[in-house]
């Protein structure tokens, strides 16, 4: 990564204090590439994190400028910042999957229905692993973790007839797609995607957790175990297997295709205000 | 001068768009709607945006992320949003956003009475985020006139700071139809006493200087700078760090930055204090108005009485209670809040008394009833309520 790296990122934040072979960095990495490949400068986006591990790990290790949002809530700060920094500046948020599907989800589903421009990437390590591995909303059945020592028995979003993105698909969303984090070249280009998608993008991204969730769910720090449990629980969609948990591409692309709100927002204000000045002037 | 019968709601939102606001976030609540309406309709007028969010927690997020992007912004709310600010408002504090929030009053806890005000949010404003480690900034007004100069002058504070400032009113100032003169010149703002500061962006790298000075330009997202805003304890160029000595320098920070400067902000109203009145009132906001009347009545038969009336409650000005006297604290909340700073910052040798009212304002009667007995010594009771239990 030193190239990207020497390119787009802090240098006191490379490397990371992720564990040692945590996923995470194949998504952090993925992203970087993607707004390299689309030429993208530094100061041309807004780098914005959520709590836990995927936003602690990611905040400021872009070399322009970064926000840490409280748990839950950048989506809405988002939505805020859309409206006050120019229009061709791009936000990208990388956060966890509690995070967005769980104490953030309301505010989450209030950006797809305003389609307000923010590429979304959310790192999920299938629970709660910054604060030692209790489940999430995406942690699949019958998983052992600290919060659920009887195995995993609620329903979760991943789930082929409740999924998390179906919800967002009809809550808006313009651009949604799932992977898991060892997608390489096709996560790359999934989120090159995500990112000229002038509206509300959410790329949902499965990656191992080697210390919290490892160690629970299959009884072993050991990377490589977790990393092919991960691999081989993901398949393309329409090449589903039946120990598929996680269909992976794009779900839905209905990019450009609809208002963006700060777009849409500057429009109305504008027709407002001539409006009025035409008024006054009468 | 422009002259209105008006709500506060709208002379608090003539305030705001004069003060330079061009974004206000917020959710339909009793008794601020209003301010919400007024904002949708006008801001747009002047370039500016009405957000509706999907909760308070939210509607201030937003604002604060708006702020964080360079714009003036505001949002407003009564008790039970204001407990939502809680966290967007700790993130603003320690981001150094400059950010302007209203609180109209009502009756708590939780829903209460909605159309009724209270006080009861006095420490709550002084306390609005969890974690300690800060000062805030809160201004009270008692007309809709004053509502409208206070929104001015909590932009100007939250400029200066780098921090958000609160507006602490109540549903009487905001609800009540009062005459308001809304300035249009520069010398009819001066007149007013209004101050004004625009916003400026902090060049970087160090965002977040270990000292207590003011003006301070805040880190501002989107202006190629490397700003770094976050929720955690900041190293002073804004990365995440946690180490009990960067904890301190930005702690040391987000205290003397406002205890230092407090002449900057200090604001009240004193009357009759020069005679070594027996009983000093203290007063804010709404009630405020009839215990002057009680007191200006009371100076007209002869009794010795003064009065304070706090405008800045937060920094609380305990300069303001150098007089040993007896003091009486009239609130609109029956637990006894601002008693308490007044016990603690009056002379040890004085006498601290509470009255306590809600969802109505006393009486000039009662209050007079109440400085003839605190005169001849004789406990504050009536009905069998005890309003001395504070």
């Amino acid at each position: 990564m030193d190239k990207l790296s020497n390119k787009y990122l802090r240098a006191r934040k490379i490397p990371s204090t992720a564990c040692s072979g945590c996923g995470l960095g194949q998504c952090h990495k993925a992203l970087v590439k993607a707004l390299d490949e689309l030429e993208y400068a530094v100061n041309d986006i807004v780098w914005g994190t959520s709590i836990g591990c995927a936003g602690r790990q990611t905040f400021a290790t872009w070399n322009g400028d970064n926000f840490a949002g409280t748990h839950g809530r950048v989506y809405a700060i988002a939505r805020g910042l859309r409206l006050a920094i120019p229009p061709e500046m791009k936000i990208v948020l990388t956060v966890g999957d509690g995070d967005a599907f769980g104490i953030g989800f309301n505010h989450l589903l209030h950006s797809a229905r305003t389609n307000a421009q923010m590429t979304v990437l959310v790192c999920d390590n299938l629970g709660y692993q910054s604060t030692g591995g209790q489940f999430g909303w995406t942690t699949p059945p019958g998983i052992v973790t600290d919060s659920s020592p009887y195995g995993m028995s609620e329903p979760n979003w991943v789930q082929r007839d409740m999924d998390v993105l179906n919800i967002l698909k009809e809550a808006g969303a313009t651009f949604l797609a799932r992977h898991v984090s060892m997608d390489g070249a096709a996560l790359v280009d999934t989120l090159k995607k995500a990112v000229q998608n002038n509206g509300f993008s959410l790329v949902h991204t499965v990656f191992p957790c080697t210390t919290n969730f490892a160690k629970n769910a299959l009884g072993s720090r050991n990377a490589v175990n977790i990393f092919n449990w991960v691999k081989n629980h993901a398949a393309p969609l329409g090449q589903e297997k039946e120990d598929t948990i996680w269909r992976t591409g794009v779900y839905h692309d209905a990019s450009n295709s609809r208002p963006e709100f700060s777009q849409s927002m500057r429009e109305k204000v504008a027709e407002i205000q001539r409006r009025y000045q035409d008024e006054g002037s009468n | 001068m422009k002259r209105f019968l008006e709500t506060g709601n709208f002379a608090i939102t003539e305030g705001a768009i004069l003060a330079g606001c061009r974004l206000f976030a917020g959710y339909p609540i009793t008794p601020a709607t209003e301010i919400a309406e007024a904002m949708s309709a006008n801001l747009p007028k002047v370039g500016g945006y009405y957000v509706q969010a999907e909760d308070e927690c939210a509607a201030m997020h937003l604002a604060v992320g708006a702020a964080a992007g360079g714009m003036k912004t505001m949002t407003a709310t009564s008790g039970p949003g204001f407990i939502l600010y809680a966290d967007p408002y700790g993130w603003a504090i320690g981001c150094e956003i400059p950010i302007v929030v209203l609180n109209s009053q009502r009756v708590g806890p939780v829903s209460g009475i909605t159309g009724a005000p209270g006080q009861g949010e006095f420490y709550n404003a002084r306390y609005p985020t969890q974690g300690g480690n800060y000062e805030t900034i809160v201004l009270a007004p008692n007309s809709a006139q004053e509502a409208m100069q206070l929104t001015v002058e909590a932009f100007y504070l939250s400029e200066r700071f780098r921090t958000p400032v609160t507006i602490l009113a109540d549903q009487l100032i905001t609800d009540g139809l009062e005459d308001i003169s809304v300035p249009e010149t520069d010398a009819e703002k001066a007149a007013m006493g209004m101050r004004f500061k625009e916003r400026r962006v902090h060049p970087g790298p160090d965002f977040y200087p270990a000292t207590d000075e003011i003006d301070v330009p805040p880190a501002v997202l989107g202006r190629g700078t490397g700003a770094m805003c976050s929720d955690w304890t900041p190293t002073e160029e804004g990365y995440d760090i946690e180490t009990v000595e960067a904890q301190h320098k930005h702690s040391f920070r987000m205290i003397y930055k406002i205890r230092n400067h407090r002449d900057v902000i200090t604001r009240y109203e004193a009357l009759f204090l020069d005679d070594n009145p027996d009983i000093i009132a203290v007063s804010f906001g709404t009630a405020s108005r009839t215990v002057k009347t009680a007191v200006k009545k009371a100076r007209q038969k002869g009794l010795k009485i003064g009065m304070i009336r706090p405008i800045s409650l937060w920094p609380f000005p305990d300069e303001l209670f150098k007089q040993k006297a007896i003091y009486l604290s009239v609130e609109l909340d029956y637990d006894g809040q601002m008693v308490r700073e007044v016990q603690r910052a009056a002379p040890s040798d004085s006498e601290i008394h509470f009255l306590g009212k809600c969802g109505e304002l006393p009486t000039v009667a009662e209050l007079h009833e109440l400085f003839d007995k605190l005169l001849k010594g004789e406990p504050l009771t009536s009905d069998g309520w005890d309003k001395e239990v504070w």
